[in-house]
């Protein structure tokens, strides 16, 4: 190969671990900047100091999102138009929730940005087992550069520019994950759950059509994809944790059976005002919210679901 | 005024800048075949449907017959013809002498523009009409705008309400000292023999809107991208239409200016890289000639069956005359403010020319035209992504820049105290709302001052601009103001006083001038555009 794209992952987590042997795999000359000491990995680099990011042209961010404003306000100065930014972060910042791709877009220089998503999971990335990840942005450009950065047989990546959309579901799916344990662990019905899940994936797709995206992204594998591996997932954080509250435990107790972080859980308080303030109908998301936020039991919350009035129609008559 | 902007030399530049737009759009050409079918399909519907001529609908017919027979060679044949045939017919002229008269005689052309029957005669009555020198303001980034000039290629892109824009516009820069800009002007304004003169003859070149072929589409894409590389600096109104609502355009296309990419990538790759810089603007009036038409045509687009237009507006010249002299009496007739400049992909510039990232660092736009491996590339799907992006930040300019007059002022806290009384935030049910009692004056006086002190607010976020009168007169003050521009201005009187009390008499025209208000979020908004939700 003539010409190897240079790739800097930006994270030394697990999954920004896992994005840097997927890459390297796919055959990408690849840097993982990172504080942490890395995997010794044959051919894999590794620089402290988050300014070396620059030398890559392709950067992908995997911090937590709660990290993000801080890496940019660093990493913005050594950047220009021609550098590629993805993020594989699941969150929204701030009361406005702004989306990653968009404060990469107001604090750096760059424009061609992008978001991974979609059902791939961290233990098959870091194996290398096959798997699907979905990549989106604005660009083309910067589409076919994930795609060269990342594809190989044992990893398939899906493309959309419905980049807003991809970066709700990734976030909504943190939450649909928590409802999930919570309606699992509730012992109610396979039917009732069933229901439960898909007026939940419809709910996360109007919100994520008032965010400006697309309904069907969060009914693809951005969105229901990514749910169905989560349920499925043993150990899943945000299904540990809805079965917890499920069951009566505390908030704490709950976070602390879910073991790792889960970004949805920040994310929760500051998305039912924002929907509210939109008038997007959150029946679902509010009952997660009173689960999680104020301790109401199941049996109040499934009582609440099953007897609220029904709208005429839920889909957004601005989907097709 | 400097005379050493390339529009000057327009004339001796002319073949060799055809010849180039010839060049360009032949080279590029994928499928000679599919582009004769597209225009000959596009032409033969046209012209039928269109009465065409019976020569014209022939050639593209006999074409269309031997479009078979023809071998690849003798069809780019035909492409290269029909190429060179329209980018001369696009392509402009400039003459010095005619520019400096033109701009003593601009009250006059600026009549005609806006009546395309006017005749040399009509147009003669108007000689008397008073300068607008003190009439037309020119404030904002003007001194940047000034050296920029002088550092690469500056395209003008602003917001567009009246046929009356490009001239207005292109006066302000004479005005501000600035070198002239061409333009692409709907080739239906050249019908006018005097306007034609004028125009043809001012550096504007020829856009006929009715061509909707890609071969067309693409000369004209060239034609403007070659003008920019050039140095030609360029007047567009990337609304494409003048403005329907009376609001400023919320959502670009781009269109032409879309080139300005393309055009920096060429310089770059040429290896002598021209600076393109944007100028976002707003053409500010305190009255809008065709304002009645206008909003007419907005409704009729927005209520379907819901709203029926009377009659029509006619463009007799009087209605010029009187108007061109109306605008001449007051200061704050038109104000023209140019907004803070920018490259090509959305990035601030500053005096030098330099590009400023967000947290104010100089950045290299040529990094934007760097592929993955670094090189220096075009490419259209990305450029068409940078410039809708630039799209997004020249609507934030247009809003922050807006300049508030008393009549958009009055129209809205009219518009704010019919939609308290009849309870209502439908626009239909509004206009068919009868007011049942008047507005006292010092009440409606009140209320202008107490919307006028919120947008002081925003004014001092930089959110909008307020006019001079509106920024510190009274309430009282601004009321008479706007009732006065407004007196005689349109063909039914807008807000009307009786006995002390103000009573609507077109609700439409009310509505039209306080949506210039609309994105502000202190007035009735119906206006908020569908948010673009990607293109896959």
């Amino acid at each position: 190969m003539s010409r190897r794209l240079t790739v800097a992952v930006v994270g030394g987590g697990l999954w920004g671990q896992a994005l840097a042997l997927a890459a390297l795999r796919a055959g990408s000359q690849v840097t993982l900047v990172s504080r942490r000491e890395p995997p010794l990995v044959e051919g894999l680099q590794h620089e402290r100091e988050l300014s070396t990011a620059a030398r890559s042209r392709l950067i992908v961010l995997a911090v937590p999102s709660a990290l993000i404003l801080d890496v940019l306000r660093e990493l913005g100065p050594r950047l220009d138009g021609g550098h590629f930014v993805l993020h594989g972060v699941r969150g929204l910042v701030g009361d406005e929730l702004a989306t990653i791709s968009s404060l990469v877009r107001t604090r750096t220089p760059v424009r061609r940005v992008g978001a991974l998503g979609g059902p791939v999971l961290v233990d098959e990335l870091r194996a290398g087992t096959p798997s699907v990840m979905v990549v989106g942005s604005h660009f083309q450009e910067m589409l076919e550069a994930s795609r060269e950065a990342f594809h190989h047989d044992a990893l398939r990546l899906y493309m959309t520019r419905d980049l807003i959309g991809l970066e709700w579901a990734s976030a909504l799916t943190g939450l649909l994950s928590i409802a999930e344990g919570f309606a699992v662990a509730s012992k109610a019905g396979p039917g009732l759950i069933a229901a439960f899940t898909t007026r939940a994936v419809h709910e996360a797709a109007r919100i994520t059509v008032a965010a400006g995206g697309e309904y069907d992204t969060l009914l693809g594998l951005a969105g229901l994809g990514d749910l169905l591996a989560a349920v499925n997932q043993p150990g899943r954080p945000e299904v540990l944790l809805g079965g917890a509250l499920a069951q009566g435990a505390t908030l704490d107790e709950a976070i602390a059976q879910a073991g790792l972080r889960v970004e949805a859980l920040g994310l929760l308080p500051r998305l039912v005002p924002w929907a509210e303030a939109r008038k997007v109908r959150i029946p679902i998301v509010s009952a997660i919210a009173d689960a999680v936020l104020r301790g109401i039991p199941r049996e109040v919350l499934i009582h609440r679901l099953m007897t609220e009035p029904q709208a005429a129609s839920d889909r957004s008559p601005q989907a097709k | 005024m400097r005379r050493d902007a390339p529009i000057f030399h327009f004339n001796d530049a002319r073949s060799a800048i055809e010849d180039e737009v010839v060049r360009r759009v032949v080279e590029r050409v994928g499928d000679p075949t599919a582009l004769l079918e597209d225009a000959i399909y596009h032409e033969v519907r046209r012209l039928s449907a269109s009465g065409g001529t019976d020569e014209e609908l022939a050639r593209w017919r006999s074409l269309a017959r031997r479009l078979q027979g023809l071998d690849q060679e003798a069809r780019m044949a035909e492409i290269r013809a029909l190429a060179r045939e329209y980018a001369r017919d696009i392509s402009g002229n400039f003459d010095p002498r005619v520019f400096s008269i033109a701009t003593r005689l601009m009250p006059p052309v600026l009549g005609a523009l806006v009546a395309p029957k006017a005749t040399f005669t009509s147009v003669r009555r108007l000689l008397d009409a008073r300068a607008l020198t003190d009439r037309i303001t020119v404030e904002g980034h003007t001194a940047r705008v000034a050296q920029l000039v002088k550092r690469g290629t500056v395209v003008y892109v602003p917001t567009h309400l009246s046929n009356m824009d490009s001239i207005v516009f292109g006066y302000a820069l004479e005005l501000a000292g600035l070198p002239p800009a061409t333009y692409g002007a709907g080739k239906n304004l050249f019908t006018n023999p005097v306007l034609s003169f004028f125009m043809h003859n001012l550096g504007a070149y020829k856009v006929d809107r009715r061509l909707r072929h890609t071969l067309y589409k693409d000369v004209l894409k060239a034609y403007s991208c070659v003008l920019l590389e050039q140095g030609y600096h360029s007047l567009f109104f990337p609304g494409g239409t003048r403005s329907r609502s009376g609001g400023v355009e919320r959502k670009l296309k781009l269109g032409l200016a879309g080139t300005g990419v393309e055009a920096f990538a060429r310089t770059v790759l040429a290896g002598r890289p021209r600076r393109i810089f944007f100028v976002p603007a707003t053409i500010n009036y305190l009255v809008t000639l065709e304002a009645q038409t206008l909003i007419h045509d907005f409704l009729q687009e927005a209520g379907k069956s819901r709203y029926i237009i009377d009659d029509d507006e006619s463009s007799r010249i009087e209605k010029v005359v009187a108007f061109s002299n109306k605008i001449l009496k007051h200061n704050e007739a038109v104000i023209i403010r140019l907004g803070e400049p920018l490259d090509p992909f959305g990035n601030l510039v500053d005096d030098d020319g330099n590009s400023l990232d967000p947290q104010g660092n100089s950045v290299d736009p040529i990094s934007y035209l760097r592929n993955r491996w670094g090189e220096v590339t075009i490419d259209p799907d990305r450029d068409a992504q940078y410039t809708r992006e630039l799209g997004e930040v020249i609507c934030d300019t247009y809003l922050r820049h807006t300049v508030i007059l008393p009549t958009h002022l009055v129209a809205a806290a009219m518009m704010n105290r019919l939609r308290e009384d009849t309870r209502s935030g439908d626009i239909f049910t509004l206009l068919r709302a009868r007011q049942k009692v008047g507005v006292p004056w010092s009440q409606l006086a009140g209320e202008v001052a107490q919307l006028r002190d919120q947008l002081r607010v925003q004014e001092e976020q930089g959110r909008v601009v307020l006019g001079p009168s509106v920024r510190n007169g009274h309430g009282d003050m601004l009321l008479s103001e706007a009732l006065r521009a407004w007196q005689g201005s349109h063909r039914s009187p807008v807000l009307e006083e009786i006995n002390g009390e103000l009573w609507i008499g077109d609700a439409t025209l009310i509505f039209y001038y306080q949506n210039r208000l609309a994105a502000h979020g202190v007035a009735l908004d119906v206006l908020t555009p569908k948010r673009d939700r990607g293109a896959a």
